[in-house]
């Protein structure tokens, strides 16, 4: 059988992966109505002819059986088994402009072969299907595959065996140790690492390898890769965005994907709490930190705003966010009419929208977990009654102070120092009182300490780490449909509830709330969200899901690849409880996985995308990784986990883009070399060494990266000085190990000698500059 | 001589020479088909900016933007209203404000008509009015499309400028030069496609995004060329390395990553083994292109630059010359600081005058320059803001006018665009359109066509939609601006 592939966009090799086209492909005799005729009605037809009523031409549907077959002014679209007499058909093969569908303005143009597929479906009774998402995953049995065991072999080995191919061998295990390390903990294996694995390796490779995956899944690192992955489909960022974006505090809630990614947190139980964490019983402070997540939605602060529309905004936001996060659902298509290609009415878009709109935006004041709040407080209190009574005793040394002073002297002062000599003694603030008598006191005078214990304990009970989080109102808002989406047109009152389509909702209360429908997410009647996880889950590893649109599970999506697989994953990942962990394993553990990723003359011609996977396949590290594996190889990393948000140094003159000039203080010691994840990002002026890799903006949910391929990528791991000065580290390594092991901490591999022959050319910097500029370094392999 | 080394000396002579990125990959790639390497799709191979067909032929190839950011007033430049003088101080009948939103005013808050204090006069064989505030401008009118009634949806700054920029108010869109440079590539090999430059007191509202590439690879997202320190982000060589060193850099890294292009059939390395040429040949090309002092005194006069390395409008416009002389597809000028609503340091009598003087003169002299050049037949000059200002005054310390979209004027040269005309007709006031009103995407439907693009096939599917510069609604073509 030949496949063919279309581009899905005319790029090629900017974004890697292609769509296949299955309805270009040859058929077998029998037609399928999902596989085969929905995608050709989808793209063609529905727009015009689908579930949208106001967009409905000539009262004609094609969505559903009875639509099509309806017979109107005595014209019949669809009659089962006589395409001869269906207007369907009629009308795909006319040939006079006026009578042709697609209409030409349309701009849609159905192929010799779709039209053939039409026909022959009509021919053969025009059977209708429910669309394959909207059906729970179904429990299938792996097939039986010679020389296979893992069931996810199993999958992939007999569809592979269909077209007459094989999988790849097993890669080496430098390429497996470092695969498996960059993809479980976004790190490359230590030099230590390396060494025992190919020990181990030697004597039982099943038994080193899945000790190897046991021990990476329990590295805190793990959370930070993953939890990377988490932040981009919650649209993280650290500042405020639109055009003054300030700097906001939510990394509290940053901190809480990565601590409850290394805990395994049940992903059901990790939905709840992010979305309505405030809402469960006696709520902790964390589930109420979780809800950060619908807090990373941008705030408009430019003047002459309307805040009501940017607060409906923000909704419209979280929405589609949820919808696309959870269900792979397009559900924020249904925000101005009713959806076009899946049947998400305007109105049930309000009823979900209901769910999301009665919340205040409250900022939580968080406190180290370590600290004993009332013991501080009592001594806050106790010093500050100590600091007053102190100052009042030696009110008269000020005085003396104050009275010798010249007034030449006292307009060099500061002028919160003239400021406060202005007031009379008597009348002074207790700040002015501190602020007087520590610019008179000697350094070890007994005044400070009282003094510095205030300022310590002030700044931990009252200037602390704040977070945002969702609160829900006394009372509900009123919710109603807004006509076209237009805030200032509001229709029909609605109350919350799902959409229709989907698994029906329990409604447990009166008046339901986040709670209630985070709880109809998780529910195990839900057939997408399992399913859309685990495919965002394969997406990382193999460049591509099974479905390739991941974020598109409705109709206009593309079919999955591997859709028994897909079912079973998802029927695993609830068996297994929710973890993630679990899933991990199960997935790198496959040989699928374990195969090695180079080219192989034969796959080209049959598939040269890889959808079939008989190879793995090369992967362009995400931004942050770029750097994470720079500062390891260099030896400049600090595995510092959690906290403020850090300053790497950046270019000049970058945080000057944006409207408002930002502040960008570089900072000191290891917090320079920290992970990428804990750079400090300006939705308005990213970092530019993580937005030319293509790290996304947080403007809305990102369920896949792109992977870029450009000049400036090149500029900045040539030229920007935060990697020059890894490049100077790892310099000194090649001064003291030698060029081999500098290669080694890049690569993982030995060079070649000819490729070491390349590196003995230059100098030893450049030789460090070129070994961070490898492809094969910033490469997943 | 082995194989291996065969190769590696023809690909560094391919390399060595400054032949275009797109042929240079074929060759390559079919330099791997003949020694059975990497028969790799020849899509995986290609530049992403390589010149790409267009839907028809075109009529144009490159645009400059010149974007006044704040929103200039068409009522003191453009859009003549002496009605407006006769009745100034009178409050504006109820027919026009109803049901409106304003910024920065409730609609139900009565705000009085306000009379223009410039001279208008007729100029050119068009007879276009055209204000004293604009002499320079004035003397091309025989060249540019002026047009009156642009009409846009959004009435705050970032929104609106992103509205026309990307055809949306939402943020994560595409901008209008990331489009034109994914659908038709760059014919600029040694420079981005879509390029940047800005002028005024501070960075435009909405910041990066909108020359942000949004949906779309960022390969196509606009790079701002800056006129202190580096011109683009991570430019210059580090202070120790000289420039044999980056060279040499560059060769090593390109000899080792093809080695793993051999061993691994992989086309995105060929694509990255480009980008580093790319971007060291950039190195040189980008301070050459930054660098004005070749240009002749005729010139710097015609612009009226007077100190060659001070950031200004002019000098913005003279480099948009050398960046579309040397094939740059795209270029867009920001120029700040046009938001008078009558503050202090933002009003209609004394700063939009400054702003004036900031840009008449250079923007006329781009027009000519590309003129003499015969640049302009296939360059689109463009000229205006995100939206313009209401016939009503606004009285905060002075007198100013509010956000305006229902019509404000923009001006367009070249590239197919009719010369000497005046398009579209506003009410007695200026409120509105009375004759063919143009939203912004039917200018972005325009600018596309004469591109030779069509607006509703130049499009990119995510999140399940097919996305357009120019929405989901209909969008025209506005043949009216355009040569028969």
């Amino acid at each position: 059988m030949h496949l063919k592939f279309l581009p899905v966009l005319a790029t090629g090799l900017l974004i890697a992966p292609s769509v296949t086209h299955w309805a270009e492909a040859p058929r077998p005799p029998k037609v399928e109505f999902s596989r085969d005729v929905r995608p050709i009605l989808s793209q063609n037809c529905f727009a015009c002819h689908g579930f949208d009523k106001a967009a409905r031409k000539a009262d004609r549907r094609l969505d559903t059986k009875e639509g099509a077959t309806a017979t109107r002014d005595g014209v019949t679209a669809v009659v089962p088994g006589r395409p001869e007499a269906s207007e369907l058909v009629a009308r795909i093969f006319a040939s006079k402009e006026e009578d042709m569908m697609p209409p030409k303005k349309s701009g849609k143009l159905l192929t010799a072969l779709q039209k053939e597929t039409l026909k022959r479906w009509i021919e053969q009774g025009a059977t209708y299907q429910r669309h394959w998402s909207f059906e729970s995953p179904q429990r299938r049995l792996p097939p039986v595959v010679p020389g296979a065991s893992h069931p996810v072999d199993r999958f992939i080995q007999a569809r592979l065996a269909e077209e007459g191919l094989t999988p790849s061998r097993m890669a080496d295990s430098l390429t497996l140790i470092r695969r498996v390390s960059l993809d479980l903990i976004g790190l490359p294996p230590s030099p230590d690492e390396v060494a025992n694995f190919v020990k181990a390796s030697a004597k039982d490779p099943e038994a080193a390898y899945r000790e190897l995956v046991d021990r990476l899944l329990s590295n805190p690192h793990y959370g930070e890769r993953w939890g990377r992955w988490w932040l981009d489909q919650a649209r993280y960022a650290d500042s405020n965005g639109y055009s003054i974006d300030a700097p906001r505090q939510i990394w509290k809630y940053r901190d809480w994907v990565v601590e409850a990614l290394n805990a395994d947190m049940p992903f059901d139980q990790f939905t709840v709490e992010q979305l309505a964490g405030d809402l469960l019983p006696n709520a902790t402070e964390n589930q109420k930190i979780a809800t950060g997540f619908h807090r990373n939605t941008q705030i408009n602060q430019e003047g002459g705003i309307d805040k009501e529309q940017f607060r409906v905004d923000s909704v419209f936001d979280r929405v589609a966010t949820t919808g696309t996060v959870w269900l792979g659902l397009s559900v924020g298509c249904a925000q101005c009419h009713d959806h076009k290609f899946d049947p998400i009415e305007q109105k049930e878009y309000y009823r979900f929208f209901a769910f999301l709109n009665s919340q205040e935006e409250p900022t939580l004041k968080v406190f180290d977990s370590n600290l004993d709040v009332r013991a501080l407080t009592a001594e806050f209190k106790e010093t500050e009654g100590k600091l007053t009574e102190l100052l009042k005793q030696r009110g008269d040394e000020l005085a003396t102070w104050e009275a010798g002073l010249s007034v030449e002297f006292k307009k060099t002062l500061s002028s919160e120092l003239q400021n406060a000599l202005a007031v009379p003694q008597a009348k002074r603030s207790l700040a002015q009182n501190r602020l007087l008598f520590g610019s008179i006191l000697g350094p070890s005078d007994g005044f400070r300490v009282v003094n510095d214990r205030y300022t310590d304990l002030d700044t931990l009970l009252n200037s602390g780490t704040t977070t945002m989080v969702m609160q829900e109102l006394p009372k509900p808002r009123k919710t109603t449909v807004f006509i076209k989406g237009d805030f200032t047109r509001p229709a029909d009152e609605v109350t919350p509830g799902t959409p229709a389509v989907l698994h029906a909702f329990e409604k447990p209360r009166e008046q339901p709330t986040r709670l209630d429908l985070a709880r109809w997410i998780v529910s195990p009647q839900n057939p997408l969200t399992a399913r859309v996880i685990v495919n965002r889950l394969w997406q990382q590893y193999f460049g591509r899901g099974i479905v390739e649109t991941e974020n598109d599970f409705g109709m206009q999506g593309t079919a999955p690849s591997h859709s028994e697989l897909l079912d079973w994953l998802a029927v695993e990942f609830l068996e297994r409880k929710w973890s993630l962990k679990e899933m991990h394993r199960l997935i790198v553990t496959a040989h699928t996985y374990r195969q090695s990723s180079s080219d192989r003359p034969e796959l080209r011609a049959k598939d040269p995308n890889n959808i079939l996977l008989a190879r793995q396949q090369r992967l362009r590290l995400d931004a942050e990784i770029v750097r994470d594996v720079a500062l390891a190889a260099s030896g400049l990393l600090s595995p510092k986990l959690g906290g403020p948000p850090v300053y790497p140094p950046i270019p000049d003159g970058v945080m000057g883009q944006g409207q408002v000039k930002r502040a960008w203080t570089v900072s000191k010691g290891e917090d320079k070399f920290r992970r990428g994840i804990y750079t400090f990002v300006y939705r308005a002026s990213p970092p530019p060494s993580l937005n030319v890799f293509d790290a996304p903006d947080g403007y809305s949910s990102c369920t896949r990266r792109l992977r870029s391929n450009t000049p400036l990528q090149a500029l900045t791991l040539m030229n920007d000085s935060g990697f020059f000065e890894f490049a100077t580290a790892l310099e000194k390594i090649i001064q003291k190990d030698g060029l081999d092991t500098a290669f080694r901490r890049c690569t993982t591999r030995a060079p070649r000698p000819d490729e070491l022959a390349v590196l003995k050319e230059l100098d030893t910097l450049n030789a460090a500059r070129a070994l961070l500029n490898l492809d094969e370094t910033l490469t997943r392999e | 001589m082995n194989p291996d080394h065969a190769l590696r000396e023809i690909t560094r002579r391919h390399f060595f020479s400054r032949c275009s990125l797109g042929v240079g990959s074929i060759a390559l790639a079919s330099l791997m088909a003949e020694r059975g390497l990497a028969a790799a799709p020849t899509a995986n191979l290609r530049n992403p900016f390589e010149p790409k067909p267009t839907h028809f032929p075109a009529k144009a190839k490159k645009i400059i933007f010149l974007f006044m950011a704040g929103g200039p007033s068409q009522l003191e430049l453009f859009d003549y209203k002496p009605k407006l003088t006769d009745l100034n101080g009178q409050p504006i009948p109820d027919s026009y404000v109803a049901g409106k939103r304003f910024a920065f005013m409730d609609s139900t808050h009565r705000t009085n008509l306000l009379g223009t204090k410039r001279t208008f006069k007729r100029r050119g064989q068009s007879g276009a009015w055209v204000s004293d505030l604009l002499p320079h401008t004035a003397g091309i009118v025989d060249e540019i499309s002026l047009l009156t009634t642009c009409k846009g949806e959004l009435f705050n700054h970032a929104p609106a400028k992103l509205f026309m920029n990307a055809g949306s108010g939402l943020f994560g869109r595409p901008s209008m030069g990331a489009w034109v440079t994914y659908g038709l590539g760059s014919e600029c090999d040694d420079l981005p496609g879509f390029v940047v430059l800005q002028s005024g007191p501070r960075g435009p509202r909405g910041g990066a995004v909108l020359w942000g590439s949004g949906i779309l690879p960022t390969t196509y997202q606009g790079v701002p060329l800056r006129n202190q320190g580096d011109p683009i982000v991570n430019l210059s060589t580090p202070q120790s390395v000289s420039v044999a060193q980056q060279r040499q850099l560059v060769d090593a890294v390109r000899e080792l990553n093809l080695k793993r292009l051999i061993e691994t059939g992989d086309g995105e390395i060929s694509t990255r083994i480009n980008a580093y040429e790319m971007a060291y040949r950039m190195q040189t090309s980008a301070p050459e292109l930054m660098d004005i002092s070749g240009e002749s005194q005729t010139t710097l006069d015609l612009y009226g630059i007077k100190d060659l390395k001070e950031t200004s409008f002019a000098r913005n416009c003279l480099l948009a010359r050398r960046l579309v002389e040397r094939g740059v597809r795209f270029v867009q000028l920001y120029d700040t600081n046009w938001d008078h609503h009558g503050g202090p340091t933002e009003n209609l009598e004394k700063h939009l005058p400054l702003k004036c003087l900031d840009v008449d003169q250079s923007s006329a002299a781009l027009v000519r320059d590309l003129k003499q050049r015969g640049l302009l037949d296939d360059t689109i000059v463009i000229w205006g803001g995100e939206f313009g200002r209401t016939p009503m005054g606004e009285v905060r310390e002075s007198t100013g006018r509010n956000h305006h979209i229902d019509a404000f004027t923009m001006w367009f040269a070249g590239g197919g665009f009719k010369a000497g005309q005046v398009y579209g007709q506003t009410d007695e006031f200026g409120f509105g359109a009375v004759e063919e009103p143009v939203h912004v995407h039917d200018i972005h439907a325009t600018l596309l066509h004469q591109l030779g693009l069509d607006h509703e096939r130049l499009s990119v599917r995510s999140q399940g939609l097919d996305f357009r510069l120019t929405g989901v609604s209909r969008a025209k073509v506005v043949k009216g601006l355009l040569e028969a």
